[in-house]
């Protein structure tokens, strides 16, 4: 039966085609949604994850990475004093105003950060120059997808910006690190970020605290939490705080599943025609099977396969259209995440767009009256 | 003809509902057909012959009354085992052939083969043998459309006898064929008849009667005769 649904199904060019091109559409809509979703998720905490660290403490009251307050000089060595505290790293992360070339004013999120002995964890991406370069006062990085925003040479490195009336110099230049929000990120040694951010020395927004033994991050937690201006909690459960305020609050979330939704709605309604007019168009060949003695299940899979041929053809086809679409919609400021994740989640859905769409034709094939072949 | 019957109705009714409408189609038939011979089912339009044959071969359920295919009680069976039977036992050839169009004549026949439980290879194999029996070796891997009529009914006829089944039905096989195509047709199907095999054949066309064993004429829903047939084939003549 396989055969003959597939050779039935690529014998008419037309219906293959315009059924291929519901199923790879609505595939690279799903797969395209589906990263730009889990993009939006994984760069909303992506400062959270690559600058790492057991447990994160903040002012009380903060709810996002996006928005913290400055801690006071004495913080740092209040969460220092715990036993199972190995080091703590400064964060500051502050938006500060920016005046372009062109005379426009804009803003940006510098982050800054200590370059130590260990070595820096931030920026995680960088395309020109070392992040040692970056010890250089009032030396930034920027990235190469935010140069024209900043009106930037294509090539910035060496190039000046004024930030809060203070000359900077690209030092360096990351890829593919772009906020969510379409801010440009900035990356600097913490004297220099104090230094644009107005904000004291000795003093952070966020403190990143390296544990000895991770098991003991609800004691440091508790620790912390007693000063009554600081609240920490888990890297993790920062992470993810920060995710839900974004998605949730935004209504991106809601927005990216609908146009997911739609897609699939999409793809069973081309589908689902195109097998629906095929079995009917193979009507008298299958009550002849039928009257050959075809079981309910042989008639069944004709449109089984013909749809799982549908499925995995239109999935690949999608598959590599959203592959192309990926560098479009990342040169629109998005980025797209297709991790194994999002593909696998992908294709479960292709698969049940799929058997949606074979319903109606397998209702047609059970229900099909084998007396008809001699009418 | 001789030997048990190969298909048996008795006191056979059906009548077709459409809402609170009732259509009486066939009223109490009663009939046997035994292996070794070739049975014209004849009568004008409406006379209720295509009911009587889909009631033979299991593709209707009768409102009363007891069918046999074979000695299967199929009027009593439940679908899935009526259509074992129908595999195992039967063999059709349609007016409008129905031949896939997709596939090539042999695949068309290796389809019906592989319903039989052959792989695709022996299948395609036994296929191209049957093919050549009924003399379309040269066209094995033609698509029905490019055939002419008699040559889809040759690939038909193929496809039927390929399965060795005990009965072939055949539904105005000839309808659409020119006379000489006709009698070709029907030299093929007659090549089926043997000791413990029959063919079946409704038709509106009185000339097939000189391939055939008996006529059973149908009207209004009831057997009008059930005859010999008034120009027996040569070997019957032959033999009388």
């Amino acid at each position: 039966m396989q055969r003959l649904a597939v050779t039935s199904l690529t014998h008419d060019r037309t219906k293959l085609a315009s059924a291929l091109a519901g199923v790879a559409f609505a595939t690279t809509l799903v797969i395209t949604q589906a990263g730009i979703y889990s993009g939006f998720v994984a760069n909303s905490s992506a400062i959270i994850r690559h600058a790492g660290g057991d447990v994160w403490i903040m002012a009380r009251g903060t709810r996002v990475v996006d928005f913290g307050e400055t801690l006071s000089p004495g913080a740092r060595s209040a969460v220092m004093a715990h036993p199972c505290v190995e080091r703590v790293r400064p964060l500051t992360f502050t938006f500060v105003p920016l005046r372009k070339k062109t005379g426009g004013f804009d803003s940006m999120q510098i982050l800054g950060f200590e370059l130590d002995e260990k070595g820096p964890v931030l920026p995680w991406s960088l395309s020109q120059g070392l992040s040692h370069d970056l010890e250089e006062p009032m030396s930034i990085a920027v990235d190469e997808g935010d140069v024209g925003k900043l009106e930037l040479p294509a090539n910035p490195l060496g190039a000046t910006m004024e930030i809060r009336g203070r000359l900077v110099r690209v030092a360096a230049v990351t890829r593919g690190i772009r906020a969510f929000t379409l801010q440009p990120y900035g990356f600097s040694s913490i004297r220099t970020a104090r230094r644009l951010s107005g904000i004291a020395d000795g003093r952070a927004t966020f403190l990143v605290a390296d544990l000895r033994e991770p098991s003991c991050a609800p004691s440091v937690i508790q620790a912390a939490e007693r000063w009554p201006e600081l609240q920490a909690m888990t890297t993790e459960k920062f992470a993810t705080t920060t995710e839900r305020y974004w998605v949730n609050g935004s209504g991106a979330g809601a927005v990216l599943g609908f146009s997911t939704l739609l897609g699939l709605v999409v793809g069973v309604v081309i589908v689902g025609q195109t097998l629906y007019s095929m079995t009917k168009d193979y009507e008298p060949e299958l009550a002849t099977l039928k009257a050959m003695g075809a079981s309910r299940g042989e008639l069944a899979s004709f449109v089984g396969w013909q749809a799982a041929f549908l499925g995995c053809l239109g999935a690949a086809l999608g598959t590599v259209l959203a592959l192309g679409l990926r560098r479009l919609v990342e040169g629109a400021g998005l980025v797209v995440v297709l991790s194994s994740t999002v593909l696998l989640g992908s294709y479960l859905a292709i698969v049940f767009m799929c058997s949606t769409a074979s319903i109606g034709s397998m209702r047609r094939v059970l229900s099909l009256e084998a007396g008809q072949v001699f009418k | 003809m001789s030997g048990p019957p190969v298909l048996r109705m008795v006191d056979v009714v059906k009548t077709f509902r459409s809402g609170a409408l009732v259509t009486p189609v066939l009223h109490g038939i009663s009939l046997e057909i035994p292996p070794g011979g070739l049975t014209l089912i004849m009568g004008p339009s409406g006379s209720g012959k295509t009911t009587l044959i889909s009631l033979l071969t299991g593709l209707f359920r009768p409102s009363s009354g007891r069918v046999e295919l074979c000695g299967a009680p199929i009027s009593e069976l439940p679908e899935a085992d009526v259509a074992r039977v129908r595999r195992a036992r039967l063999g059709f050839v349609f007016q409008s052939y129905n031949l896939f169009p997709a596939m090539s004549a042999q695949d068309n026949v290796a389809v019906a083969l592989q319903m039989s439980g052959l792989s695709w290879k022996c299948a395609r194999s036994r296929a191209a043998d049957a093919l050549e029996r009924v003399g379309l070796g040269h066209r094995l891997t033609h698509r029905p459309a490019d055939l002419s009529g008699g040559e889809k009914q040759r690939v038909a006829i193929a496809r039927a006898l390929a399965t060795h089944p005990t009965i072939i039905v055949g539904d105005e096989v000839t309808a659409a064929l020119d006379g000489v195509t006709a009698f070709q047709i029907m030299d093929l199907l007659r090549t089926h008849v043997g000791p413990d095999t029959a063919v079946i054949l409704v038709t509106h066309d009185r000339r097939l009667e000189r391939f055939a064993e008996r006529v059973i004429e149908m009207e209004d829903g009831r057997v009008r005769a059930d005859r010999p047939s008034e120009r027996p084939p040569q070997h019957m003549r032959a033999a009388s």
